[in-house]
């Protein structure tokens, strides 16, 4: 699975920092999960997803071979 | 994440002050030789004796410790660190059930395969769960060394 995570995290001009804060994660863990080491919970990708104010698809995609 | 049956961060402190307090009372027990676990095993012996409540000390002492150290929540716990947590876990009775299956095919002593039976779980599901959250902090500076 691949994400938009860095794309949507610039656009909305926060950092890793930030995001983790706002979802009650570690920074380590928002860093594993853009560059692709960890798959989050459907629970974990629902609300960073509502943070972007996107669709989960739009900020998850799935992979050929998923 | 709400998380259960864990124990609060101090715990680990507490636990490795066990672990090390476990060692002195090793030391005295050897220099009295109350110590004689390693020719008979734990359980030779009768109950409550001098012997056996040595052991119970030194053992539960130790073990409370590990199970501590183990058990105790990392500051940030999240799922991340569950799903590690897991999987060391899951490494841990792995090697457990291969040494525990090495050594009833190679090993007479029961009560020796019940002490390592006791503190090897805890002891590796310990290192391994600590080496991986070194590594995903030292993959995580070096990435964080590399946007900077």
């Amino acid at each position: 699975m691949k994400n938009n995570i860095r794309v949507e995290r610039a656009i909305k001009n926060i950092t890793q920092a930030d995001l983790a804060e706002a979802v009650s994660v570690s920074r380590q863990t928002i860093n594993t999960i853009e560059s692709n080491k960890y798959v989050p919970s459907t629970v974990l990708a629902l609300k960073i997803a509502r943070v972007f104010g996107k669709p989960l698809e739009e900020v998850f995609i799935l992979e050929e071979g998923d | 994440m709400k998380t259960h049956f864990l124990f609060p961060y101090w715990c680990r402190y507490l636990g490795w002050a066990l672990i090390l307090l476990h060692v002195p009372i090793s030391m005295f027990g050897l220099a009295h030789g109350m110590v004689n676990i390693m020719d008979n095993g734990p359980t030779s012996t009768g109950l409550f004796t001098g012997v056996h409540l040595f052991f119970i000390c030194t053992s539960l002492v130790m073990v409370s410790g590990l199970f501590l150290v183990a058990f105790a929540k990392e500051k940030v716990e999240d799922e991340q660190i569950w799903h590690l947590r897991l999987d060391s876990l899951r490494w841990a009775i792995y090697i457990n059930y291969l040494i525990l299956i090495i050594s009833l095919v190679f090993i007479e002593d029961v009560g020796h395969m019940l002490e390592l039976n006791l503190w090897v779980p805890l002891l590796f599901f310990i290192i391994r769960f600590r080496w991986v959250i070194f590594r995903l902090n030292s993959s995580f500076s070096k990435e964080e060394g590399h946007e900077k």
